[in-house]
């Protein structure tokens, strides 16, 4: 019998390849022949039934077929003809035992589906590196489909500013979203001293351990309320003038993942940390960022399973473990598996001195637990925080989440409605890459379909908000640092205050739950405070003539409108738009420019704002 | 009652000053922050309409009053709004600031409303006014926020994430842009939280877009916008369009010059005043108006509520009563007779009064519900011993509620609105039995228009949380079959290794 069984783990942990080769012996393929393709016949064992064992990941071949078959081999992969005659690589295991091919037409099919993810794993990006797409292409009648440097700004970052613009050119595509995805590489020098600016005794910052923020606030010198606003305003610094473009994207990405409403009671002290843990883990494996989201004091208070006890457990957090971090609603665990993800959460808890997280072996619940595929004896009060871990992992890693995660990711960078084979393909890269994120948002930059989804979003109230002043070239102010905070109040006005849904599953993404008639005309009044600077307006930015007309004005009306919308959109508008605006200015593209007319002066706050609402801005 | 309550404050969470929490409360609510700023006059509430669009074609229209829900924030004690004031308990319990009976205005034989209401006495004497007493959440729960957040998402215990006043839109038809309306500020509450989109405005007048001045300014910006959006995907394109619409409906309404009828008169100087007066106003414009929320904070009485004809409580309730009463006169028999207002507040005030002469956090609460021909009366379940503060009805010192909150919501909706019960789900009292053992439906029938007992006709409209694709697979097939890294290629030999059953 052949019982080189290897663990889920051990495959995961990258060992396998090797113990894998030394197990199949001198029948099989020696490592030497690798490199080479080779045709042979063999011995295959087509399976009939088989009994696969979720625990031990043993698969029994209960009844088979012996046939003679050619096989080509290269390295370790096998190929057999199918009906075409075409080689078509097969699932396949060496027997040692039987000195043959095992193959099951059954566990082929199953594992069909799994095809286009390993397509993606053998790709030549392997995940490894952005390869930047060979083709751009819009899908609205609003973007230049050759704009591929807006377009990664617009969907990587805030919105293009002309300094990021810059370095997206100078650095290419795959520079500088490798740079991006190494955001420790980026020198943000500038944005680091305005979160020192903001951050003082009175205001921690965030990377401040919880149980001194607890204690700070116990003895006065920090404001619960301040401490809270700075969390909006921290992210509101760094989308506005961070260099770290996509690892801010991420963190509003994660922190509406794993929502914790914003100024919820009791968060007080662990809602900045929550953050800055977010922010840690962003391009991280996502087991790490789960089991420590898991066991942060801010979602152990949030969703109540600070509280929860053997005897009384709270499911609130089991609940939301299963159906907004990991795997998503009916997905099959069931209210037992609720239960069980509950049980298993009793005792992660937050100490009551500190506000830290601790382990409450006194609160764990013992005895068996269970949850789809996830069993554990959890037998000892103490091995509770260890059962949290393996419960958490298995999450993580299950092709369910891979898929969910997959999914959430597309809609957020690609459009509203990725299709199945980019879900599949970066699923299939999650889970190659042991939950790590870079690798998967590599895969979606080198995709083609990143690349032909040039304004096929639609930016929320906040992405609006930002994407407009970092438009208009806002720039901190030395007397204060109230503009960030404006900045969120606003977007918060505009019902997208970016930590603020009320409920755990944080905000959607998708074009359609923002299309009420508030939201639009909240988008459009901001669009025209920012523009003229009458709110937010604690800011420095050029004159608006400069930024939108510059240096040297044209001779038409015409050409003034082409020359703005190049400036500011990276486009001319199409000719009934450009006609709208003219005849909104009262005049015709041949109607003669003058340094005083109402274009260039008293009108061109009004229509550059128009600009701003109009889906040349507004869609991305 | 014999149920234990305790309060509920987690261990070990950072207790902060319990005013100190109303302050944020009501910073958080009203957004006085944002009020100050003088932009953005309109807020916004959306949630998933996925799907939506589907579930409304077979949908009835709203053919029932319009529902004004008035939130008294901060914690309203309503035993000082209307009082049992033949018990003796209450001036034992409250030496210095309990109703007096001989100012009270006499209701019925046991309570007296307090005279700063005085107001509302002619809206009571026409039948047009009821009042729920010990009404309040099946368990109490002390936390501003908390209790907030349990009471208008109204579904404890479910993973719904969507508010009750937005689970009972969305069983109707799409409405108008002004069918959901948060009046007198832009913060949506949350129960209109969810897929039914909400205009949050601070009054009709600041429905506007910013940078226009007069008609023809805004007729050039809707030429503009109209045609730029031409080419935008559906659901944009309606939306600019439908924004445009709503533009001029206001600015028509705003330029209306509203005059109050029937004598009615609304106190320049208050909000609640204004803000329901702009709700009359959209109600006789006739333009699809369902549901209207209302903010009135300041409730929060910790100390010197002062004197029945003087303080802070004298105050407020003259503020409450005038613009109740301005609002029900003006509105007058016909449009009163298509309106039901209900006030509603997180939890009433504790039965003792405390060293400073104020209430702290309680429980069981006074619901006004006003509208044309309600079922007048105080509407309340009595203790076998006959007086409502007696002992054995308090819980922890708090008047036990002995009425579910969502009740008097379920009679209105039933009665008032037509509002289905069906296809609601299950979040009604009976499935939340009432600490005392009885459930809250079959306490005193708190029917505001017909006597018929009613369950809770609200209820969850799941809303499915994350917006992801649902995968139809049995996940649990797929993980007990086959190790999940098993791939075709390279890994695969290694990820499975044949046993060969016996040989």
């Amino acid at each position: 019998m052949d019982k080189a069984v290897l663990s889920r783990r051990a495959l995961i942990a990258g060992g396998a390849t090797v113990a894998g080769v030394a197990a199949l012996g001198a029948g099989g393929l020696a490592p030497a022949e690798a490199a080479t393709a080779v045709i042979k016949k063999v011995v295959m064992y087509r399976v009939g039934r088989y009994r696969y064992n979720a625990t031990t990941h043993v698969t029994t071949v209960l009844t088979s077929t012996k046939v003679n078959v050619t096989a080509r081999f290269v390295g370790s992969n096998v190929y057999l003809k199918n009906s075409r005659a075409v080689w078509t690589q097969i699932p396949y295991v060496w027997s040692k035992t039987k000195n043959g091919l095992v193959y099951s037409h059954y566990l082929k099919l199953k594992l069909d589906a799994a095809a286009a993810l390993a397509a993606a794993q053998n790709s030549p990006t392997g995940g490894y590196k952005v390869i930047p797409p060979k083709t751009f292409a819009s899908v609205s009648p609003f973007h230049s489909s050759s704009d591929w440097a807006r377009h990664l700004l617009r969907r990587a970052g805030y919105g293009p500013t002309t300094a990021d613009l810059a370095d997206v050119k100078r650095l290419g595509y795959a520079g500088w979203l490798e740079q991006q995805l190494n955001p420790s590489t980026i020198n943000d020098s500038a944005c680091d001293a305005l979160l020192k600016r903001l951050h003082d005794a009175s205001l921690p910052d965030q990377s401040t351990p919880i149980w001194k923020v607890n204690s700070l606030i116990d003895n006065g010198t920090v404001n619960s309320w301040e401490q809270y606003q700075s969390v909006l305003t921290d992210l509101t610094i760094r989308a506005l003038w961070s260099k770290r473009q996509l690892l801010t994207v991420m963190e509003d990405f994660w922190g509406n993942h794993f929502n914790v409403t914003i100024f919820k009671d009791g968060t007080a002290e662990s809602r900045a940390h929550y953050a800055y843990t977010i922010r840690t883990h962003a391009f991280g494996k996502f087991s790490d960022l789960l089991l420590a989201i898991t066991r942060h004091p801010a979602m152990l208070t949030y969703l109540n399973n600070r509280e929860s006890t053997a005897e009384h457990p709270n499911e609130n957090q089991g609940r939301e473990l299963l159906e907004l971090h990991t795997l998503g609603v009916d997905t099959g665990y069931g209210e037992d598996g609720v239960v069980n993800a509950a049980r298993i959460l009793t005792g992660t808890g937050v100490d009551s001195d500190s506000g830290e997280y601790a382990y409450q072996p006194w609160n764990h619940w013992v005895g068996p637990v269970k949850v789809l595929g996830f069993t554990n004896a959890n037998s000892t009060e103490t091995g509770g925080a260890a059962v949290v871990a393996a419960l958490t992992a298995y999450l993580a890693h299950h092709p369910i989440t891979a898929k969910r995660i997959a999914h959430k990711l597309a809609v957020r960078f690609v459009s509203d409605t990725p299709s199945d084979a980019l879900v599949t393909m970066l699923a299939g890269v999650y889970l190659k890459h042991d939950t790590a994120i870079a690798p998967v948002l590599r895969a979606l930059f080198s995709s083609a379909e990143f690349a032909h989804s040039i304004g096929a979003k639609v930016s929320r109230p906040y992405e609006h908000i930002v994407s407009t002043a970092r438009l208009m070239e806002v720039q901190p102010m030395l007397q204060n640092l109230d503009a960030p905070q404006q900045v969120w109040y606003l977007a918060d006005n505009a019902g997208h205050n970016p930590f603020g849904q009320p409920f755990p599953t944080g905000w959607a993404d998708t074009a359609d739950e923002w299309e009420s008639t508030a939201v639009t005309l909240a988008r459009w009044n901001n669009a025209i405070n920012i523009v003229s600077n009458w709110w937010p307006n604690q800011w420095n930015r050029p004159a608006l003539y400069d930024l939108a007309v510059g240096a040297s004005l044209p001779t038409t009306h015409g050409a003034l409108v082409d020359q703005v919308a190049t400036r500011l959109l990276g486009r001319t508008l199409a000719d009934a738009d450009k006609n709208a605006v003219l005849t909104f200015l009262g005049v015709t593209a041949t109607t003669a420019l003058k340094s005083n007319s109402g274009a260039v002066n008293w009108q061109l706050n009004d229509w550059v704002s128009v600009l701003m609402d109009s889906p040349y801005q507004m869609m991305r | 009652m014999t149920e234990t309550t305790t309060q509920q404050t987690s261990p070990g969470r950072h207790v902060l000053d319990c005013c100190a929490e109303a302050e944020q409360a009501s910073r958080f609510s009203r957004r006085s922050l944002l009020k100050a700023l003088g932009v953005g006059s309109v807020a916004v509430a959306t949630g998933p309409m996925v799907g939506m669009r589907a579930a409304f074609a077979a949908s009835p229209n709203w053919t029932g009053d319009v529902l004004v829900v008035l939130s008294l924030r901060g914690g309203f004690d309503g035993l000082s709004a209307v009082a049992p004031i033949s018990d003796p308990n209450l001036v034992k319990l409250r030496p210095t600031i309990a109703l007096p009976a001989n100012s009270a205005i006499q209701l019925d034989a046991t309570f007296g409303m307090h005279p700063a209401l005085g107001d509302l006495q002619p809206i009571w004497n026409a039948g047009n006014l009821a009042i729920v007493h010990a009404a309040g959440l099946p368990q109490p729960n002390r936390s501003h926020f908390e209790a907030m957040d349990e009471m208008e998402r109204a579904a404890p215990g479910s993973s719904i994430r969507s508010g009750w006043l937005d689970r009972t839109l969305g069983q109707f038809s799409p409405g108008s842009a002004f069918s959901a309306v948060q009046m007198g500020s832009t913060s949506i509450p949350e129960s209109l939280v969810g897929p039914i989109p909400v205009l949050g405005m601070e009054s009709i007048d600041s429905f506007s877009l910013d940078g226009t001045n007069n008609s023809s300014d805004r007729a050039r910006w809707a030429a503009v916008l109209n045609t730029m959006h031409t080419l935008a995907p559906g659901g944009l394109a309606d939306s600019a369009a439908g924004t445009l619409a709503a533009l001029n409906t206001a600015d028509t309404l705003a330029n209306a010059n509203y005059q109050a009828a029937n004598g009615a008169t609304y106190d320049n100087n208050s909000d609640v005043a204004q803000a329901l007066k702009n709700t009359a106003q959209l109600i006789k414009a006739g333009i699809g108006l369902r549901v209207v929320t209302i903010d009135l904070g300041d409730w929060d009485m910790h100390a010197d509520l002062g004197r029945v004809d003087n303080g802070w409580m004298y105050n407020k309730l003259s503020d409450l009563g005038g613009a109740l009463a301005a609002f029900a006169t003006d509105l007058g028999p016909t449009y009163l007779g298509k309106t039901t207002l209900v006030t509603i507040s997180e939890f009433g005030r504790r039965m003792e009064e405390n060293q400073s002469h104020g209430v702290d956090h309680g429980w069981g609460n006074v619901m006004f519900v006003l509208g044309g021909n309600v079922n007048k009366g105080v509407h309340v379940t009595m203790p076998a011993t006959g007086n409502l503060l007696d002992d054995a009805n308090l819980t922890d010192g708090d008047l036990t509620a002995s009425t579910d909150y969502r009740a008097v919501f379920a009679d209105v909706l039933k009665n008032r609105t037509n509002a289905s019960a069906s296809g609601c789900g299950d979040i009604s009292p009976r499935n939340h039995p009432h600490p005392a053992g009885r459930r809250a439906d079959q306490g005193e029938s708190i029917d505001t228009r017909s006597m018929t007992n009613t369950r809770v006709s609200f209820g969850p409209r799941p809303v499915e949380g994350g917006g992801v694709a649902p995968y139809a697979s049995d996940p649990g097939t797929i993980t007990s079959r086959l190790p999940p890294t098993f791939m075709p290629g390279t890994p695969s030999r290694n990820a499975l290794k044949a046993i060969f059953a016996g040989s």
